[in-house]
């Protein structure tokens, strides 16, 4: 056991070492000088980004959630295929296909990444609610019942928070996706940092592709942690340790 | 010794070969059969401008063989090969592709410097015509001219006045210093980094058909801006590179055929770079065939006969 975490923490030393030198060339290479001297441009790219990210996001949770309470519920749960495998189909169209789909009749700019990137975000939270919801110890419910709640105290009391794990969970990796897709908004006019990462590769520039694309990693990473803190807030207490372990 | 025997059978060979070459070469000198090859790049203009220049040769009792869709280094290098006689280029191209210089906005200057410079590579630039494909900003027709815009200085005193107008381009358009920037500030006016829509190439086209953005970059000669009702402003300050077409030819091909130059000399002076787009948009949105438009615009000009 020792000896496993002394090579886990080598190989995390070695990793970390070399996302440092990484950074320290780039620095020193000048490669990030665009954020400082357009930093007026840069705000308003990364204002852009997280719109985008925000509002297709937003949008997937609310449709998505309801949706897969929805079709766990015992009156609709013929239909749960039909909507799996509609959202799977979703998902296996390649997103640039979904851009240049939803530019042809949401025209060019905002609106048509924001849809595209939102079909991109059902799916994973769609997947992790239904499966969080069907994964509940059966006696659990069968208790539930027996002491007189309502379904929709079930639903609430019951279900939700024992399925809150693998909802934030589905949350979490739409989000992370989706800050990376956004990225191809530039294509249909979109904005965001896509424009910066994409004048690099047209102009073989390495500061603008990474001065676009090192903010879109850490957008990523950062908004990863936030959900992680997010979610200790949501999931009680008495559920978060039996989740740790299994996590 | 089999070896050395198989060797000599080989040196024969290729000796008689090559001599059966050169001696092709020499009937085809004779005035009775003319034989070019014209080349062509790999887009709409370059397919109309290589039928026009095939057809008219043919009718003057040249016997032309059309190498088409060939990409721009490509068409250039076999022209240096003599694998390709003659065929369209255009002067920005040149300077900046394939001579490595700065690009100049001066028509003739561009014209006398790709001269100067490509005969040193065995190659004869004859008359450019007043086709200019070059960098253009567009706006919709109507919008212009409500606002009353007509060219980039116009442009620049609306934007100065306070209003604002949003723009449609490329990344590397907007970024080039010879891009928006250097348009930018050779007029003094700025779009202001919020007011610039970048997409995919092209388009942009579309982006200001549907009301998107109001001021486009494009390509002066696109068919398009014939198709979605949008103009040209007039850049008069030249700030865009020429880009204007001429008849590039090999020096040997020159030297076996003379005549070439003065016969091509109304080819040059009569394509500008308004019939080009309506060539191209007879091509491209009326889906006609390029030997179709070619002709038509080679027979209405009085430069064959029907």
């Amino acid at each position: 056991m020792k000896n496993k975490r002394f090579v886990s923490f080598v190989i995390k030393l070695i990793l970390f070492t070399l996302v440092g030198s990484f950074f320290a060339w780039s620095f020193k290479s000048g490669y990030y000088q665009l954020i400082m001297d357009d930093a007026e441009g840069f705000i308003f790219l990364l204002k852009q980004h997280i719109n985008m990210v925000l509002l297709s996001s937003l949008l997937a949770i609310l449709l998505a959630i309801p949706m897969g309470i929805l079709v766990t519920r015992p009156k609709f749960q013929k239909l749960q295929w039909l909507f799996m495998n509609t959202a799977n189909l979703g998902q296996t169209i390649p997103s640039l296909a979904i851009l240049a789909l939803a530019m042809t009749w949401m025209g060019i700019g905002f609106k048509p990444a924001v849809f595209a990137l939102f079909l991109y975000s059902l799916l994973p939270i769609l997947r992790n609610t239904v499966a969080g919801i069907k994964s509940i110890d059966p006696d659990l419910l069968d208790a539930a019942k027996g002491i007189g709640y309502t379904p929709a105290q079930i639903l609430l009391k019951i279900e939700l928070p024992n399925a809150a794990y693998p909802i934030m969970a589905g949350i979490r990796t739409a989000v992370v996706i989706n800050i990376g897709t956004a990225a191809l908004a530039y294509l249909v006019g979109g904005g965001g940092l896509g424009d910066w990462i994409f004048t690099g590769i047209m102009m073989r520039d390495n500061s603008y592709l990474l001065s676009g694309a090192i903010p879109v990693t850490l957008l990523a990473l950062l908004a990863d942690q936030l959900i992680r803190f997010i979610e200790k807030l949501v999931i009680s207490k008495g559920l978060r340790q039996t989740v740790t372990v299994s996590d | 010794m089999k070896k050395i025997l198989s060797f000599t059978v080989l040196i024969a060979l290729m000796v008689s070969l090559l001599s059966a070459c050169s001696s092709e070469d020499d009937t085809s000198a004779s005035a009775s059969d003319k034989k070019v090859v014209v080349g062509a790049k790999n887009f709409t203009e370059q397919f109309v401008l290589s039928k026009i220049l095939a057809i008219y040769l043919k009718e003057n009792g040249f016997e032309v063989e059309e190498k088409n869709n060939m990409a721009s280094q490509v068409v250039r290098q076999a022209l240096e090969n003599k694998q390709v006689d003659l065929y369209w280029e255009y002067t920005g191209t040149s300077l900046v592709n394939y001579n490595k210089l700065d690009p100049l906005s001066d028509s003739v200057e561009a014209y006398e410097k790709v001269k100067e410079v490509d005969k040193e590579n065995g190659l004869v630039w004859l008359d450019q015509s007043p086709l200019n494909n070059t960098y253009t900003l567009m706006m919709r027709e109507e919008k212009a001219k409500e606002l009353g815009i007509e060219s980039i200085s116009d442009l620049a005193a609306y934007l100065n006045d306070g209003n604002k107008l949003s723009l449609g381009a490329d990344a590397e358009f907007a970024t080039r210093p010879d891009g928006i920037k250097g348009v930018e500030k050779a007029y003094g006016f700025k779009f202001g980094s919020s007011n610039i829509k970048k997409m995919d190439v092209g388009l942009f086209y579309q982006a200001l058909r549907d009301g998107q953005v109001d001021v486009a970059t494009g390509f002066s000669t696109d068919s398009r801006i014939k198709a979605f009702n949008l103009v040209n402003l007039v850049d008069d300050k030249n700030f865009f590179p020429a880009y204007n077409a001429g008849i590039t030819i090999h020096e040997k091909t020159l030297e076996k055929y003379p005549e070439l130059e003065e016969l091509l000399k109304p080819l040059a002076e009569k394509i500008n770079t308004e019939t080009m787009t309506d060539l191209n948009y007879q091509v491209d949105i009326e889906e006609k065939s390029e030997t179709e438009v070619a002709r038509t615009w080679l027979t209405e000009n009085g430069l064959i006969e029907e």
